[in-house]
């Protein structure tokens, strides 16, 4: 491969409570590539995203970002990272301004008002909604905060855990087309779903993961999209055997 | 910094810590009102009382026509009166005496006469300010931070908080530390506000704010300790109160059961029965009996020391002396035995933070035993004080006219340092 | 099985297998344990010795030689305060109370040498006696056992399934209230005990334990209503906490600043000098030529048909003596009887608050059942006072009867006369034994009776809190 691997692992290993969840994964990422990892219940997506944050140890092999290893880097690739994990749940008493302010406080990387603001219409959050606590807030607003902090955060690497959860099909289409404006502006994103379809919209490229191991990868031809039925057809399969 | 600010500013915004840090607030603001009535309230009794002994004894003076009458008919008020610092811990004043109405008849008699609170509110407590520090303070910071990581897991924050803040887990501590400011502030602001109306002075106000930011960095350690090793929350808030059972109750209530069986002291009815056979025995006895110890103590009245008629004054007043050199020794063992086990639970607390922290506030405010047995000493001085000005009048039988009346003592508190 | 029972045992076996909730009713009963036994011992010796002291006093007065009877006015005597049977369980008021009063002529003396006096001072507490164990501590315990008994079926989603078991919630809530309150009974029984081996089989002590069954019953209900009214057990957890903060802990003090601050009480030295006022103006008893006293001798020469005092059948002066006595307890008795309805003022201010803090409501019914409380204390000087009035004036009349006039005026002087002044110390045995005993039972049942309404009141409050929760399935 041409391009710089922004992700890449390296014959992961991961164990939890004596039982491995992930067992010799090896994949890479490279820049401006949109990946995702697609799995069914308990495959080991979420441990794969959480890995790559330092916040699970591997056992054995490596998790590569940027060209360093996670382990001993945590900060440094955190500081290049925006999480969007699986249930977002900011905080309730916090309206999308607060929230997604206070967030960027956190990452010491405050952002003008007109920025939150353009990034809530990218995402597509009502104007009317966003001085209201996310208390009042349906699953699916809440998760467009949580993607537009994502954004917000502008950094090189996007790591989404179930992006599109709670979303309505307008939403989904909106946050594929973020996503792919995204990684065309230079941006790497690797999601993890168990969506089928979703993963087909968005990613040029899909590995599938079966109880903790890569059962295969699949790629989009240069001016397509990988094909679902196909992806289907072997997420069956390998969940049938 | 800026992460403590931002976090002051977090915490403010979330509704369980405005509840607390309200409590905080409102439970400090009424113990140092309610600290300040009752200093007042003492003080007031003091004026009220000082008056009134006044009053009587310049009668009994006026009148007495020997000496002897006038040592009899004569009262005085000793007293201790509240440290400026004294609204803030309201220590044993309401269980240990700090004044007397006194004459000068043989003051083990006299000195155990205890003037002190109804005792079913003593058993109660007071609402004092040592109170919020050593108690309440830890309970509330309890409160809250024994959810701060657990709370965040439960809410699936925790992961997020983690990979996004620049400080990483230390996110919590800054947290903590900022909720520990905020109950801190709460509690502190009524007490400067009560320092100032009652004209403590900078010493005085340092030594309690030492104490309270004693008391909130160990506790504030116990909790980020605990909230690390514990994940779930209610076990978490369990432990912590299970921490705070044992140092704040189970610690000074198991102490005191413990110095009072390893330091005997003398039983006070031993004491005052003694005193009064003494006393009582002198006048079926021949006067020597009396007269002769009496000499030995003070041998500067030797040759003054013939009683001739069946009743003198100075041998009455003798007795009166020989009296407390008769209990002398359990006298002493008790002073001896109260200060030993005050020394014992002095001990105890380094292991007792809460016991610590009260012991320091009611020392820095003159309310602790230490301080009533200062006040007991001033006390037996100022007895002493009026038998040196009475004996020569009895014994040398010196003119006793206007000129010598104006000579008699007047009780005034003992310097102690005011912490103002 | 019958399914409440079903549901009980099933809560048994989760605290079994949790090593949380019974490591901390471990810690708590055995801290109960050891505390019950040092204070019951702490206690049992402060009685005999006391009662020890009493005897002795008694004693050395009855041994006292031949004397001049007002010599034994200020001689005097000690009378000690012995605490009820059942303040080995609760000792009330008994550390902040003088054990001893000097009895005299003309004075009335107040209680010294509380065991506050010399014990050492410190904490939060005032003792861990079994009462405080069982009022402060065993509450703690049950939250800390129970608080997640509904709330947590509920977060799990397994209500769900016990209510299609089919149960309905009021008995899923009924079986954890009864897995609960079986804790209770279970921790109950060192009390019971107790009581037992301090009273024997006597009704005060069963109701004793009764009412701290009613107010753990309280607890009980209250932990399993919140349980099942929370969303969470950490909500659960929160809520109860607070309460047991604010009821046992800060409420109390709350009571007691407040009754000191609106109802203060004057002091002691206040009275006294009032009454030494008040007695100036009286007359002086010893002197028998007092002005004050002009009226009583015109009245008994005039009775006596004698122009002189010395031709009186009576000495003159011990009749001046017991008058003056007389007169002076009036206005003594004035003071101390205010001065103890202002203290029994405050009291009755903290209790009222028992409406908010059952603590102070069973803290009422046990000093109470015990006669432990400030009316035990009352009763003792008042007791103490009828033993000195009675003593002091056996003495005067003896004084006037036994006594003539000119000797005890040459006493002084004459040696002969002196000697005739002395009465036998046979005379001496007439004072009588003082022996506190305890407050007669329907006293004490009727004084701790309201406040076993409040505890009931505050356990039907808590039940209701309970039966009355949505269906715990009901999201």
């Amino acid at each position: 491969m041409s391009q710089q691997q922004v992700l890449e692992a390296q014959s992961l290993t991961v164990q939890r409570g004596g039982r491995p969840v992930l067992h010799d994964v090896s994949f890479a990422v490279g820049e401006g590539e949109v990946f995702a990892l697609l799995g069914g219940n308990g495959a080991g997506k979420s441990t794969t995203l959480l890995t790559f944050l330092g916040l699970i140890e591997p056992h054995q092999g490596r998790a590569m970002a940027f060209g360093q290893d996670v382990q001993g880097n945590e900060d440094a690739i955190r500081r290049k990272a925006a999480y969007l994990p699986e249930t977002a749940s900011l905080y309730a008493h916090l309206n999308a301004w607060e929230n997604v302010s206070y967030f960027l406080e956190l990452a010491r990387s405050p952002r003008p008002r007109d920025e939150l603001s353009q990034a809530f219409d990218e995402v597509g959050l009502p104007a009317d909604a966003r001085d209201r606590r996310l208390e009042s807030y349906s699953k699916g607003m809440r998760q467009k905060v949580a993607i537009a902090l994502a954004l917000l955060r502008s950094v090189p690497l996007l790591l989404l855990d179930e992006p599109t959860s709670g979303l309505d099909p307008v939403a989904i289409d909106e946050f594929n087309a973020l996503i792919t404006a995204l990684a065309e502006r230079g941006s790497t994103v690797m999601m993890v779903t168990h969506d089928v379809y979703g993963a087909c919209q968005v990613a040029r490229r899909v590995g599938l993961l079966r109880r903790g191991e890569l059962v295969g990868t699949f790629e989009a031809p240069p001016e397509g999209m990988i094909d679902a039925d196909e992806l289907h057809r072997a997420f069956a399969r390998s969940h049938a055997s | 910094m800026t992460a403590l600010v931002r976090e002051l500013r977090f915490a403010l915004s979330e509704r369980a810590v405005q509840l607390i840090v309200l409590i905080a607030f409102a439970a400090s603001t009424a113990a140092v009102i309610a600290g300040i009535e009752a200093v007042n309230d003492q003080q007031a009794l003091i004026d009220r009382l000082v008056l009134a002994t006044d009053e009587e004894r310049a009668v009994a003076v006026e009148s007495a026509s020997d000496p002897g009458d006038m040592a009899y008919y004569a009262f005085h008020l000793t007293f201790a009166p509240p440290s400026a610092l004294a609204f803030s811990a309201l220590g044993t004043r309401d269980t240990l005496p700090w004044k007397h109405r006194l004459r000068m008849l043989a003051l083990e008699g006299q000195l155990y006469e205890s003037d002190v609170g109804n005792p079913e509110l003593s058993l109660s407590g007071r609402l004092d300010f040592a109170f919020v520090v050593a108690v309440l303070l830890p309970l509330l910071l309890i409160f809250l931070l024994h959810d701060g990581e657990a709370g965040e897991r439960r809410a699936a924050r925790h992961d997020l908080l983690r990979v996004t803040a620049t400080e990483g887990r230390n996110l919590f501590t800054v947290r903590a530390i900022a909720r520990s400011l905020l109950l801190l502030a709460a509690i502190l602001i009524p007490f400067l506000v009560g320092a100032v109306i009652q004209g403590v002075g900078l010493p005085g106000i340092g030594v309690v704010l030492g104490a309270a930011a004693l008391s909130l960095v160990f506790w504030l350690a116990v909790c980020l300790l605990t909230v690390r090793r514990v994940d779930a929350g209610p076990t978490c808030a369990i432990s912590l109160l299970g921490i705070w059972l044992v140092l704040a109750v189970l610690l000074p209530a198991g102490g005191k059961l413990a110095a009072r069986n390893v330091v005997e002291v003398p039983q006070g009815g031993e004491l005052l029965l003694t005193q009064r056979e003494a006393v009582n025995d002198a006048w079926d006895l021949p006067k020597p009996a009396t007269m002769d110890p009496f000499i030995e103590r003070h041998p500067r009245w030797a040759p003054y020391s013939t009683v001739s008629r069946p009743f003198e004054w100075k041998w009455y007043f003798a007795f009166q002396q020989v009296g407390d050199q008769a209990v002398e020794k359990i006298s002493t063992e008790l002073r001896e035995g109260i200060k030993q086990r005050d020394r014992l639970m002095g001990m105890l607390s380094f292991l007792s933070p809460p016991l610590l922290t009260e012991r320091l506030m009611t020392g820095a405010a003159q309310t602790d035993v230490a301080a009533f047995q200062r006040y007991e000493d001033c006390v037996r001085a100022f007895h002493g004080g009026l038998r040196s000005y009475y004996y020569p009048l009895l014994f040398e039988e010196r003119p006793f006219d206007d000129s010598a009346k104006r000579e008699l003592p007047k009780f005034s508190p003992c310097a102690q340092d005011s912490g103002r | 099985m019958n399914p409440v029972i079903r549901v009980a045992a099933e809560e048994w076996r989760y605290w079994r297998r949790s090593r949380l909730g019974l490591a901390a009713s471990l810690v708590i009963v055995s801290v109960l344990l050891a505390s019950a036994l040092a204070t019951w011992r702490q206690v049992a010796i402060e009685r005999n010795q006391r009662a020890e002291l009493q005897t002795t006093a008694e004693n050395i007065f009855y041994d006292q030689p031949a004397r001049h009877p007002h010599r034994m006015v200020h001689y005097g005597h000690y009378v000690f305060r012995t605490p009820p049977p059942l303040a080995l369980i609760d000792p009330g008021v008994d550390e902040y109370t003088g054990a001893a009063v000097f009895l005299e002529g003309h004075r009335q003396n107040s209680a010294t040498f509380s065991p506050a006096y010399s014990g050492p001072h410190g904490g939060s507490f005032v003792s861990l006696s079994p009462a405080t164990v069982y009022q402060v501590l065993v509450p703690l315990m049950l939250i800390a056992l129970g608080f997640s008994a509904l709330a947590r079926e509920r977060e799990r989603g397994s209500d769900l399934l016990l209510l299609a078991a089919p149960m309905s919630a009021r008995g899923l809530w009924l079986g954890k209230t009864l897995a609960l309150a079986a804790a209770a009974a279970l921790v109950l029984l060192p009390l019971l005990a107790a009581v037992l081996s301090a009273t024997g089989f006597a009704l005060d002590g069963i109701a004793l334990v009764l009412g701290y069954g009613l107010y753990l019953l309280g607890w009980v209900c209250l932990t399993t209503s919140v349980s099942a009214r929370s969303r969470s057990s950490s909500n659960a957890l929160a809520v109860l906490l607070s309460v047991w903060l604010a009821v046992c802990v800060v409420l109390p003090r709350i009571a007691a600043s407040g009754a000191e601050v609106l109802l203060p009480v004057p002091s002691k030295i206040e009275a006294d000098l009032a009454v030494a006022k008040a007695m100036r103006e009286l007359g002086d008893g010893h002197n028998a030529a007092d002005p004050a006293f002009e009226q009583l001798r015109a009245n008994l020469l005039v009775q006596h048909g004698v122009d002189r005092v010395e031709d009186l059948p009576v000495n003159i002066r011990g009749v001046v003596a017991e008058a003056a006595e007389a007169e002076q307890k009036q206005v003594m008795d004035g003071f101390s009887e205010a001065y103890a309805q202002q203290e029994q003022a405050q009291a009755e201010a903290v209790r009222w608050s028992s409406f908010l803090s059952p603590l102070l409501a069973i803290r009422g019914f046990s000093t109470s059942l015990a006669g432990t409380d400030l009316a035990h204390r009352h009763r003792f000087l008042v007791e103490a006072e009828q033993a000195r009035y009675q003593f002091v004036q056996d003495l005067n009349r003896i004084h006037a009867s036994d006594l003539t006039y000119t000797d005890d005026i040459r006493r002084s002087s004459d040696a002969g006369a002196e000697q005739r002044t002395r009465v036998s110390p046979d005379n001496w045995r007439s004072l009588a034994k003082f022996r506190l005993t305890p407050d007669s039972l329907a006293d004490r049942l009727s004084r701790g009776m309201p406040f076993f309404l409040l505890l009931a009141v505050f356990l039907a409050l808590a039940t209701g809190l309970g039966i009355t929760a949505r269906p715990a399935g009901v999201r």
